[in-house]
């Protein structure tokens, strides 16, 4: 991360030098009141969704909905506690509703329950995250708004396509975050394997 | 329809919380308490990042990268109008609906250009903000594969989204 945000400033920053010097401040400042305005709205929409979910868990709905979708769940996530696998049940819930305001904090709940204490992400958090980016809405509900105010005579037929692309992009995120950790384990135990075996020969003379 | 579903969904835990005497005020000032202080530990993280997704778009770097890539992405049966849509997707979600925005007036909604970017948009996510918001609260600093496989498969749902535009 620290590598590529760097860079990233610094490329745009030669870019900036060559066409206005002059706006290089000015456009970080805009940055970072974007960031100031997106945070003074996001305090708002998790108000009130954090309201509503600390009532979910209050009449017990969050509960049913983990049972609900635990067999799922315990598969793609393998060893993860209750509460983890309850707020994951909820942010995939609030994510295929496109109940985005809803699903990060639930995202992030679900991404404290998981972590293990180390600096390292888990293979559970990164095939969470992976899930995530793929946006497994299941109508997009905002375009489909934007389309209709730009003119469109269909607004609402990108719904399928949309589905399609999605489930395929989320499956191949799924397949792939697998087949990392799967190579990460087969790394792991061969290192835990090698010296296992001069011990057993030792024991056999 | 869907207009429907939040009000009512809204009111049926209230009722619900009403009947099994779950006190709704006291959640309520409860969940914007954690609100603020959730927004306190997560404002840093969008804060660094959107100050770099300005700069990258604003440079006029975006732009001249989507030239470079365009050959590349047209390969794969992506338009060249929407590379520059691509590269700032997984950046910054308010900058991809304002391309988004554009390519519709540009090229009119209906147009090949304007639903290939609609499924773009719709069947993907902020992949670097997702990336730090999601973690931020934890102690995790190394998220090893986690981004290049999120883009990966965004830019797989890319491709398969062009293919499908042009058959559906």
């Amino acid at each position: 991360m620290n590598t590529v945000f760097a860079i990233m400033i610094l490329a745009s920053l030669i870019m900036l030098v060559v066409v206005s010097p002059e706006s290089a401040f000015s456009i970080m400042i805009s940055g970072a009141s974007n960031a100031l305005t997106l945070a003074f709205t996001l305090i708002a929409i998790y108000a009130i969704w954090l309201s509503i979910l600390s009532l979910m868990e209050g009449i017990g709905l969050s509960k049913a909905l983990n049972k609900l979708f635990r067999p799922l769940t315990k598969k793609l996530f393998k060893g993860e506690s209750d509460l983890a696998l309850e707020y994951i049940t909820l942010n995939f819930s609030a994510n295929l509703l496109g109940m985005g305001g809803a699903a990060t904090p639930l995202g992030i709940k679900a991404m404290e329950c998981m972590q293990d204490g180390s600096e390292k992400a888990t293979d559970n958090m990164i095939l969470f995250m992976v899930i995530n980016s793929t946006s497994i809405q299941l109508i997009p509900a905002t375009i489909i708004g934007l389309r209709s105010a730009a003119g469109s005579n269909a607004p609402s037929d990108i719904i399928l396509p949309s589905l399609l692309a999605t489930l395929i992009s989320t499956v191949t995120g799924v397949i792939l975050a697998k087949i990392c950790s799967k190579l990460r384990r087969a790394k792991k135990h061969k290192e835990v394997e090698l010296p296992k075996q001069p011990l057993f020969a030792q024991v056999r003379k | 329809m869907s207009k429907y579903i939040l009000p009512v969904f809204i009111f049926a835990v209230i009722i619900a919380a009403f009947i099994k005497k779950v006190p709704v005020y006291d959640n309520f000032v409860k969940g914007s308490k954690e609100s603020i202080s959730l927004i306190l530990s997560i404002f840093p993280y969008i804060c660094a990042v959107l100050i770099a997704v300005e700069l990258f778009s604003l440079s006029g770097l975006n732009a001249y990268l989507a030239k470079i890539m365009s050959p590349l992405l047209g390969a794969l049966g992506i338009p060249d109008e929407l590379c520059e849509l691509l590269i700032i997707r997984p950046l910054s979600g308010n900058g991809s609906l304002a391309i988004l925005e554009d390519i519709y007036k540009k090229y009119g909604a209906d147009a090949y250009i304007s639903r290939c970017a609609s499924v773009i948009v719709g069947a993907s996510e902020t992949v670097f903000y997702v990336g730090t918001v999601y973690f931020s609260t934890t102690k995790v600093k190394k998220l090893r594969y986690a981004i290049p496989i999120s883009l990966i498969a965004c830019y797989i749902g890319a491709i398969v989204a062009c293919l499908l535009c042009r058959i559906m």
